[in-house]
C-alpha cells in the first residue's frame, strides 16, 4: 500500500486552476523532493495532502485512508510543517509540544516520552522551558519540525522547511531531516511504529538539499507534474539537477514571443 | 470528543498569559464592587424610607434579595455584555492570525472537538467571572439572612446568559482573523439580540394597527433581555432555560459550520 496516493488532483480558486489533475504515489520510506517555481501549486498540493484544503477534483489517500471520506485517520497519519510554523507564541516549547501530542490523538501516557524524544531529536533541549515568542527563527523552524514528528506519523509533509534560515541553520535542519529518514540503525531506533523509515515529501528551492536527502524528485510547473523520476536516474552521467530543471521548465514553456 | 479537553485547556491557559484576561477580571471586580456598594446604599435608603412610612402606619416591606442582590446581578449582566466579547474575540481569530489554524485543522480533531473545546474554555472563564460576582452576596450571609434560592437562581441566570454570549462570541470570532472585528460583531449582535430587537420591531409595527403583532411578540421571545429579566427575578422557568439552551446550541452549530467551511471551501 503506498504511503501517499494522489489521483487526478485538481484545485481551482475562482477562475484560476492552481493544480491541474496531478497523479503520483509515494511508497513507504521514500523521501520525495517536491520542486517547482513559485506559484506552481506546491503549497496548494501539500495543503490538499494534509486535508487542510479540499480538492476541487480527484482524491488523496494517506496510508490507505481517503482524506475526504476517512479524514480523521488520514490526518492522524500525517505530520505537517506548513510554510509558516504553526506556533502559539505565548506557550513554552514543551507545553506547546505536549498540546500538539494531545490534539494528534496520542494516549496520555505516551505523550511525555514522545515530547522529550521530539525535543531531543530537534535539538531543543536547551530551550524546552522557554516561551516560543522569545526564540529565534531557526529555533521556531525546529519547533515546527518537532510538532510535525511528535506523534511519530508514518507520513511527513514539510513545506519549505529551510526557508528564511541562514546557511548553518539550513544545514542543521537538513541533518535533522536526514536523521529522521535514515534507515533504522543505532539509538534512534526506539520507535514504536512498525514503519522502518518515515515517508517524507518536502518542498524546497534548494537543489543541493534535494541531492543530499531525496530519493526521488517530483517537479510541478503551472499545476501539472512536469517530471517524476528517481534522483539516481536524473543525475546519471554526472548531470546537475539545476541543468535538468531549467531544461524541463524552459522546454515546458512556449517561447516568450510565441504566446499570444 | 477526546480532543475537547486539550483544546479547552490550551485556550484557557492562553487567556491567562494575555493581558486581556487580567484587564477583564480587574474591570469586572472593580465594577462588581462599585455596583454592589451602590445597590447596598440604595437598599439602605429604601429601608430608611420604609421605616418612616411604617411610622405613619403604612405597611411595606423590603428584603435583601429583591432590594439588593437581584438589582446587583442585573447590573452585572449589562457589564458582562460589554466585557465577555473581549474574552471570546480571540477564540478563533487568533488561531487564524497566528497561522495555527492550519495545525488545528490538519490534526485528527472533529469540528465539534474544536468548537466545544473553545466554548468550554470561554464558559470556564465566564464561571470565574460569576464566582467573583457571587462573592459579594455571600458577604450578606455574615450580616443578614438573604434568601439563598433567589440568589442562586440569579447567579444561574447570569451563567446561562454568559454561556449564550460565549457562543455568540465564538461564532463572531470564527468569521474573521481580526480580533477587533470579532469584538464589534459580538457586541452589536448581543446588543441587538439582548435589548434592541423588541424596540426595533415595535417601532416598525407602529404604523400598523398598534397592537403587537405576531412578529413583535416573536421578536420579544427572541430577545435575550426578556428571558434574563424573568430569571433574574428568581423565577426559574423551563421556557427561559430552554431559550438559553437553544441560543447557545444554535450559535455553536453556526460556529462549527464556519470552522469547517475553511476545510471545505
Amino acid at each position: 500500500m503506498p504511503a501517499i496516493s494522489v489521483q487526478d488532483l485538481s484545485k481551482r480558486f475562482g477562475s484560476v486552476l492552481a493544480v491541474d489533475g496531478i497523479n503520483f504515489s509515494v511508497e513507504p520510506g521514500e523521501v520525495v523532493g517536491f520542486l517547482g517555481p513559485n506559484g506552481a501549486g506546491k503549497t496548494t498540493t501539500m495543503r490538499m495532502l494534509t486535508g487542510y484544503l479540499p480538492p476541487s477534483n480527484g482524491s488523496v489517500q494517506i496510508a490507505g485512508h481517503d482524506t475526504f471520506s476517512d479524514g480523521l485517520a488520514a490526518r492522524k497519519a500525517i505530520g505537517y510543517l506548513p510554510e509558516t510554523p504553526p506556533l502559539h507564541p505565548e506557550m513554552s516549547v514543551s507545553g506547546y509540544l505536549r498540546y500538539v501530542a494531545a490534539i494528534k490523538g496520542m494516549p496520555r501516557a505516551a505523550r511525555k516520552p514522545a515530547v522529550s524524544r521530539a525535543i531531543a531529536r530537534c535539538g531543543l533541549a536547551d530551550v524546552a522551558g522557554r516561551v516560543i515568542s522569545t526564540l529565534s527563527k531557526g529555533y521556531r523552524q525546529r519547533i515546527g519540525l518537532a510538532q510535525a514528528i511528535v506523534h511519530d506519523p508514518p507520513v511527513l509533509v514539510l513545506d519549505e522547511p529551510s526557508v528564511g534560515l541562514d546557511p548553518i541553520q539550513i544545514r542543521e535542519i537538513r541533518g535533522l531531516i536526514e536523521e529522521l529518514t535514515a534507515p533504522l540503525g543505532a539509538p534512534s531506533s526506539a520507535r514504536e511504529s512498525g514503519v522502518d523509515r518515515q515517508t517524507v515529501i518536502l518542498s524546497t528551492h534548494i537543489l543541493s538539499e534535494v541531492e543530499a536527502i531525496c530519493d526521488r524528485v517530483i517537479l510541478i510547473d503551472r499545476g501539472v507534474v512536469a517530471l517524476d523520476e528517481s534522483l539516481a536516474s536524473l543525475t546519471a552521467g554526472g548531470r546537475r539537477l539545476e541543468e535538468v530543471f531549467s531544461q524541463v521548465i524552459a522546454g515546458d514553456r512556449p517561447p516568450a514571443g510565441a504566446a499570444s | 470528543m477526546k480532543g475537547v479537553l486539550p483544546v479547552a485547556t490550551r485556550e484557557l491557559q492562553s487567556f491567562f498569559v494575555s493581558p486581556v484576561a487580567y484587564v477583564v477580571l480587574t474591570l469586572w471586580s472593580i465594577l462588581a464592587g462599585s455596583f454592589f456598594l451602590s445597590s447596598l446604599l440604595g437598599f439602605l435608603a429604601s429601608q430608611e424610607q420604609t421605616r418612616q412610612l411604617a411610622a405613619v402606619g403604612h405597611v411595606s416591606q423590603t428584603n435583601l434579595s429583591d432590594g439588593l442582590v437581584l438589582p446587583f446581578i442585573g447590573a452585572m449582566w449589562i457589564v458582562m455584555l460589554f466585557l465577555l466579547p473581549a474574552v471570546t474575540m480571540g477564540l478563533f481569530a487568533s488561531e487564524k492570525s497566528n497561522g495555527t489554524e492550519e495545525l488545528l485543522l490538519t490534526s485528527p480533531l472533529t469540528g465539534w472537538d474544536i468548537v466545544l473545546g473553545k466554548f468550554c474554555a470561554g464558559a470556564a472563564f465566564a464561571a470565574i467571572m460569576i464566582a467573583i460576582v457571587a462573592f459579594f452576596p455571600a458577604l450578606l450571609f455574615a450580616y443578614g439572612d438573604p434568601e439563598i434560592g433567589k440568589i442562586a437562581s440569579g447567579l444561574l441566570a447570569l451563567f446561562l446568559v454568559s454561556l449564550a454570549y460565549v457562543s455568540v462570541g465564538a461564532f463572531a470570532s470564527s468569521l474573521t482573523r481580526n480580533q477587533l472585528i470579532a469584538f464589534m460583531i459580538t457586541l452589536v449582535t448581543l446588543l441587538v439580540l439582548g435589548m434592541l430587537m423588541p424596540f426595533i420591531v415595535d417601532a416598525g409595527a407602529l404604523g400598523g394597527s398598534g397592537e403587537p403583532g405576531a412578529v413583535a411578540s416573536a421578536a420579544r421571545w427572541v430577545a435575550t433581555g426578556h428571558h434574563a429579566e424573568r430569571l433574574l427575578t428568581g423565577l426559574v422557568d423551563t421556557s427561559d432555560v430552554a431559550y438559553f439552551a437553544i441560543i447557545t446550541t444554535a450559535f455553536l452549530v453556526l460556529t462549527k459550520t464556519a470552522v469547517e467551511s475553511v476545510r471545505w471551501r
